[in-house]
Formats: structure tokens, sequence, C-alpha cells
């Protein structure tokens, strides 16, 4: 006769969180949903993670009837507590979960944010070029059409452009002292990231030089964006069209200015931030914050402090379908 | 007894721990003077069971016969049982002998219709625990893992400290352990009686409980502007990419723990400090592992006996130095070698220092949080086993024991995700910090400061302390990228459950300065 033994609760509770756990980990992975939370870097290792709790599960099944006087289930809320959280209900992140700051295009690859030796360029040719290096040259510069009176506050453009409170530029040149703008045209980490090879010019799409335009699809969004912020020149004058949603904000942005922007994961959900460029048109104030929208408009380039950033001077917004998930540059 | 088993209450406890007396002091008092009682003893020591009311008979076996004829006690014991109705049997179990011996015997197809265990006491003697524990076998360890209260004998000539240690090493050994001293007859009685609540019952109440609080609370919170949605996203994103490399880690560590021989280590590893604190740095290099797996694989080496600055040399330099680190720093800087060096440079020597300064300053005293039980054995629960000579029985072990310190580490962890998740919500956007203005020691220190709330991987915080190398100086970025894989907040709570609080305070503070130091020193000499 076969020895009938009791459950062991401990074993049991263990072996359920470990087998639940794994079945979640691959479900998320197989449809693709550990995006919201991870980047796609993440896939071999949650896989790894399932397959390890599903062995531990296996493993455990021989003692799931050894008597044990004392057992404990206090320990698989350490699973219990993220399953719970991941099975509830709670959406994605979106922008309004954000608190707002964004990247422009280029700020999380460094290289826009410099021009090449440090020192201010020379304005593309317009009257902005003989005024005063103020910080208020990009506004100078369309000073025909539209007239911009609002004083940037101060602390907005230091987050961008690395200038401190009194106007001291913080040195940035030792990544350039130390070889990395060398390094960068090497296409060390392009290749990685987006295996976009050398000739990189052929690999994005929507490119017509003929017609002077640029239709940016969802998916290289930040590839076009990384490549506008880091060699604007060629581009300059062209139109271009891309899918966002609306960023607007007076402590970043002036009345005139909003950024059709995706959002960006580069580690984990943590570090979600707004991407873009930023857009200038009249007609801010009727674009509602937060919809989607698909904008067109021309590449002007605009210079910041002697940083120079092509920013689009919108001619049409319409309403667009949101586009799904997160933006993973590494 | 009419309608159910009869209740076994087993007394567990070393050789003259003080487990006859018990019995004598208990069976002998009014309580149970009025029922009749079965008590059979596996020992006998210096001490005669002996009942003054007649109303308690007691039967002895030997231990050769428990080794040779476990059969035969089984015969015996239902002979008794068939003779006359027992209320309660009350066993003396024999001090060397695991418990899994006696549930061979009371869950016998001829007993356990008959009978069943309710109640596991320990008897300890506060003086002797320490010793003992070090000295004895898996069996101890087991008896007292398993027993639902301990009974803390303590004398005169035995001080209050030894009493403190001995509750100590039993909560270490039995987390929650309810503790009641010789003479409090009324906490003894209670521990025996109580009524003792299914596991399964209460995880399922309190998990429903919390996804019915959650579901409540989240309308509420988020109409009072509490970011939930965000919290939770957070936790979660963290916890996916900190709970793979914590299998690794506790993997590893079960490895050292099952395979490596504790001999072998101490044969083999450099004398000098300075030699083992190089094959740290070695060991660091070459284990691809994060901040989340160094910590269980820290603990194991410390129990297997290599030197502490040495293992806590491996611990603040393996998460820096490793080869997925150095690639996903190089990949993220651009290929910025000088970066990648500055960081591998940074991170040995920092780690360095703070292991000389445990060798220098660090006294004698224990920081594994069991104390002489740690250096023993392992926490896992599965002493009765304690080394299968087979290869597929130290397969299943190193599993098991890779799962008990996945889950007691775990539960630590998570606990600081979700603090780090509350902070990075609550606090407004912590990328946000500007680092203008700000002196290069203010904005390293900002640096660190979100290194510590962050908890990022060390696999992946390269990227993040890129998207701040256009707001912070060169300096800041590094104490970022030096800092954060030694010491924040997942980290801090990781250590906690295996050491004790001083020392991960004491650890953390030196991570905080060396690492400050070195950077700003190595900084101020290249000029960042």
């Amino acid at each position: 006769m076969v020895k009938l033994r009791t459950l062991n609760a401990q074993v049991f509770l263990e072996t359920l969180c470990c087998v639940v756990f794994s079945g979640l980990v691959a479900y998320l992975v197989w449809r693709g949903r550990y995006l919201y939370y991870v980047t796609p870097r993440m896939k071999p290792y949650l896989y790894f993670t399932a397959a390890v709790m599903l062995i531990w599960a296996c493993a455990g099944l021989p003692r799931l009837f050894a008597p044990r006087n004392r057992t404990r289930s206090a320990h698989c809320f350490s699973l219990a507590v993220p399953i719970l959280l991941l099975v509830l209900p709670h959406s994605s992140l979106n922008t309004s979960d954000l608190s707002y700051n964004f990247a422009r295009g280029g700020i999380l690859g460094l290289s826009s944010s410099q021009s090449a030796n440090g020192e201010p360029l020379p304005m593309p040719g317009g009257p902005g070029a003989s005024m005063p290096d103020d910080g208020d040259i990009a506004r100078v510069l369309a000073s025909s059409e539209e007239e911009f009176y609002a004083e940037i506050p101060s602390n907005v453009y230091d987050y961008f452009t690395s200038m401190d409170e009194t106007g001291q530029e913080l040195d940035l040149s030792l990544y350039d002292e130390w070889g990395f703008e060398e390094d960068i045209d090497s296409d060390v980490s392009y290749d990685l990231a987006y295996d976009y090879g050398d000739d990189s010019d052929d690999a994005l799409s929507g490119l017509d030089v003929a017609a002077k335009r640029i239709t940016i699809s969802d998916d290289e969004f930040y590839q076009w964006l990384d490549r506008l912020f880091f060699d604007p020149d060629p581009y300059e004058g062209y139109v271009i069209r891309m899918t966002g949603f609306v960023l607007k904000d007076p402590k970043l942005l002036e009345p005139d200015e909003f950024v059709p922007a995706r959002l960006v994961m580069s580690c984990c959900v943590a570090d979600l931030l707004p991407f873009g460029m930023i857009c200038r048109s009249e007609y801010v104030g009727e674009l509602q914050a937060d919809s989607w929208v698909t904008v067109e408009g021309v590449i002007r380039i605009t210079e910041e402090n002697g940083y120079r950033e092509p920013q689009a001077w919108v001619t049409e917004v319409v309403p667009a379908d949101e586009v799904e998930g997160y933006i993973y540059p590494f | 007894m009419p309608g159910g088993r009869i209740p076994v209450f087993v007394v567990t406890g070393f050789l003259d721990s003080g487990k006859t007396t018990l019995l004598n002091d208990l069976l002998n008092r009014g309580d149970w003077g009025e029922i009749s009682i079965l008590v059979a003893q596996f020992e006998s020591g210096e001490v005669d069971f002996h009942s003054k009311n007649g109303n308690c008979e007691n039967i002895v076996f030997p231990k050769k016969m428990l080794d040779t004829q476990p059969e035969e006690i089984v015969r015996r014991l239902a002979e008794r049982l068939a003779d006359r109705e027992y209320d309660e049997i009350w066993i003396e179990w024999n001090g060397v002998a695991a418990l899994s011996r006696l549930y061979d015997i009371v869950l016998h197809r001829d007993l356990r219709k008959i009978c069943e265990i309710s109640r596991i006491a320990h008897v300890v003697d506060a003086g002797r625990l320490e010793p003992l524990i070090s000295g004895s076998g898996g069996a101890l360890l087991d008896q007292i893992g398993n027993s639902d209260f301990a009974v803390v004998r303590d004398s005169p000539r035995i001080k209050e400290d030894a009493r403190l240690e001995a509750v100590r090493l039993l909560r270490a050994v039995n987390p929650g352990i309810r503790i009641c001293g010789a003479n409090s007859y009324n906490d003894i009685h209670r521990s025996l009686f109580r009524k003792k609540r299914s596991q399964l019952v209460v995880f399922s109440i309190l998990t429903v409980l919390m996804a019915l609080s959650y579901l409540a609370a989240k309308p509420l919170l988020e109409a009072n502007g509490v970011p939930i949605n965000k919290v939770v996203n957070v936790f979660l994103g963290i916890t996916l990419q900190a709970v793979p490399f914590l299998l690794i880690g506790v993997h590893l560590s079960a490895a050292i723990e099952i395979f490596v021989d504790k001999a072998a280590i101490e044969r083999r590893f450099p004398k000098t400090v300075g030699a083992g604190m190089a094959a740290a740095v070695a060991a660091g290099f070459c284990l691809p592992v994060c901040d989340c797996a160094s910590i269980p694989i820290f603990r194991s080496l410390l129990r297997k006996g290599v030197p502490l600055p040495v293992a806590i040399t491996f611990l603040m330099s393996a998460p820096v130095t490793n080869p997925v680190v150095i690639l996903s720093t190089y990949y993220a800087f651009g290929g910025n070698l000088r970066i990648v060096a500055g960081r591998v440079f940074l991170g040995v020597v920092s780690a360095a220092v703070i292991g000389l300064l445990f060798a220098l300053g660090g006294g004698k005293s224990s920081i594994l949080k069991g104390g002489a039980f740690e250096r023993i054995s392992c926490s896992c629960g599965c002493w009765e086993d304690a080394a299968p000579a087979s290869f597929s029985g130290r397969l299943g072990l190193f599993f098991r024991h890779a799962q008990t310190e996945f889950f007691s580490a775990a539960g630590y962890l998570i606990v600081g995700i979700f603090i780090s998740s509350l902070l990075q919500s609550a606090g407004g956007d912590i990328f946000s910090f500007t680092g203008g203005g700000a002196g290069l020691a203010a904005s390293m220190a900002v640096m660190m400061a979100a290194g510590f709330v962050l908890s990022l991987c060390s696999s992946s915080d390269a990227v993040v302390a890129r998207s701040f190398a256009s707001q912070f100086p060169a300096g800041a970025v590094m104490a970022f990228l030096v800092f954060g894989p030694m010491m924040d907040i997942k980290n801090f709570m990781m250590l906690s459950y295996g050491f004790t609080r001083s020392f991960i305070l004491k650890l953390s503070a030196a991570a905080f300065l060396v690492s400050f130091s070195a950077v700003f020193a190595f900084s101020s000499i290249v000029g960042w």
C-alpha cells in the first residue's frame, strides 16, 4: 500500500507561484507585452526566467507530499505580488503619466547637443545671423512672420543645452577630446542599435530627394530624428511628415511650440521619456495636449546657445491614430 | 478519543537539554491530571520520567531499535494504542535523529489512522545552543526548524546575553518561532493548544485581500493625484529586469554551496589579502553578473570561508567590471574607451579600497545574520539530507538551495524596488535634475543619489548614464556609473536577507565615501 501523506502546503505554494510566474512571463514575451515594461534586450533573459521557474516547479514535485510540521508561506509573496500586479488591471504608461520633460532627438545619442567643436555655428542666412547670441536667435529667425516675446524660463534650456544658470558652459568637450565624435562617426553604436550599416542613407525609407520630402514611418521615428539631429544640414528646407502625440508644456516650450512626440524607453519603463522634434505653429493653442497628430512642416535649423538643432515650421496638422508601443533606441 | 485521532505532542531537543524534566513538569500538573497519556521516550537521559498521578504510562525505545527496527516500534505502539484508549500521546524524541524518521513512524499505515502529530516543541539549554549548533549535524537544525515553539531553559549562571543569543539563533533557523521560558507554563500551554492555521488558507485570504484592496484603492488614489499606475509600471519594469539576474546569482551561489568543497577553497585560495583581492577582481571579471546576482554569491563565498575583505572586493567590483557591463557601457557611450576604462579602473580601485577598509577596521564580529548557524549550513531547510552522495541528489539539492535563496532574497528585493518606484513616481521626474550651476562635488552627490534611488541593473545603467551626460559633468556621470552598481536601494534591501544591519550601513557608507573620493580625485587629475 502506498503511503498516504498530507500535502506540504509550503512546497505546494512555492510550486504554484513558480508555475504561474513562469507561465505569465512566457505569455508576456510570447504576446510581446513585456515591451511595456522592459526593452527587447531582456527577451532571452525572460525566457530564461520562465524556464528556471518551470524547472524549480518540477524539482519541487517530489517533495509535494513530504511531511513537514512547520510550513511557511510569507516568502511566496515575493512572487505573488509581482504576479498580482501583472494580472490586475493597470494601463501602460502614456504621456499623461509622465511629468513633462522631453528629449530632443539626439539627446539620448548626445551627438546633436553639441556642435563639432563646441563653438556657435554661423546662422544659416537670415537676419538672425547678426543678432547677439543671447539665446533668442531661434525666435529672430521667424520674426518676419510671427512675434515672439516670451522670455525663456531660465531653467528650461539648461536641461537641454548643458548651460548652467550662470551661463557657464559645462565641459562636454571631454567627450570630444576623448574621441567620442570619431567613434560616433565610425558607426559603432549605430550598427548595433539599428543595423543600418555604413551607407546609412539608403537604409531609412521615406526620403524623396527630388521632392525634398521626408515621410517618417512610425517604425523609423527614432532613427530619422536621430539622423536629422546628428546631421541636419542636408535636410534643411525639406518637408517632413511625422506622427506623435502633442506635447506642449509652458514650462518647457514656448507658446507657439509643440512636440509631436513618442515615448522612448532606454532601459526599462522607469526611464520612459517623450522624444521628438520641436514644431512651430501659431495655432498650437488649438491643439489638444496628448492627442495624436500627423504633422507636416518645413525643416529649419535653429540655434540655441551655440547648439544647432532642426525644427519644423508647421504647414499642416491632422488627427492621427495612436501609434502603439514605445521606441527602444538601444 | 472518539471521532478523531489521538493528538501527538513531540518534545525535541539535544541530549540533556531537559526534555524529560519538561515532561515531568508539565504532565504532573493539574491540567493533565484527568486524562490518560502515553509517553513514548526515544532516549533515556539522566532524569527518569515519573507520573505522580498515575495517569501516564510510559514506554521507552532505545536508539538502536530506532536505527535498526523501526517496524518493531510501530508494532509496539500500535499494540499499546489498541490496548487502551489514550487522550494524548507525548513523544520525547531522540536528540540526534531527524524528524523525518518520526514521521515515518507516525505516518505508518498502522498508526496514521489512530494518531497524528499535533505540536512539536523544542527544548533548549540557552547556554549550550551555540556550541551545539556549530558542532552537531543537521538533525538538531531539522528539529529546531520543524518545531512550533521553543522552550528556553536558563539558569542563574547564564547571562542574559546568552539567552538573547540563543533566541537569535533559534529565530535564524526558524523565523517566527514562538519562544517560551521553561517556567512560564501559561505560555507553553497556549503554544500547545492554540489554533494552528493552515498556510494555504492564510495565503489565499491574504492574496485575495491584496487584490481587492488594490482594486478598491486604485481609483481613490488616482482621484487624489497619486500616480499609482506609474508606480505599478515602474515596479514591474524594474522587477522584470532584476529577477533574471537574481536567478543567475542564486544558481551560481548554489553551485558554490553544493559543488565546491570548503576545504578546497581554504587550500587553494591565495593566502595574502592582496593576492586574494586580485583573485576577487579576476573572478568578478569572469562572471557575467550584475549587482542582483553578486549578493548571493558574496554570501556563499563568505560561508565557504573566503576572507571578508576579499569577498567585499568581489561584491563591489563584480557588478562594474564584468564583460556584460563593460560591453553595455562601451555601446552606450558610443565606443568611448576612456569612459569604459575609467569606469572599470575606478570600480576596481574603489572596491579594493573598501575591502582594505574592512581588513583594517573590521572586527571579528559576525556579519551574517544567523551567526554560527550560517557558517555551517545553508538556510534552505534541507538539513535532513545535507550531503547526498549521488550527482542527481546533489542536483536536486542545488535547485532547492537556489530556490530557497531566491525566495528569501526576492522578498527584500521587491520591497526595495517598491520603495524605489514610489520615490521615482512621487519625487517628480528624477531625470529632470539639472546639474548646472553646481560644482563637481554637488553634481556628483546628486548623480550618486540618483543612482541609489533608481536601482538600475548594472547591466544596463550605462544607457541611462549617457542620457545624463549632456546635463552633468563627466565626473558626476562617472560617479553614477561607479557607485550605482555598488549600492542602491535594491541592493541595500537585498543585503538585509543575510547580513546584519550594522554591516550593511557600514558597507554603504564605505561605498559612498570611497567611490566619491576616488571619482573626485580622478576627475580632478584628468580635468573632468
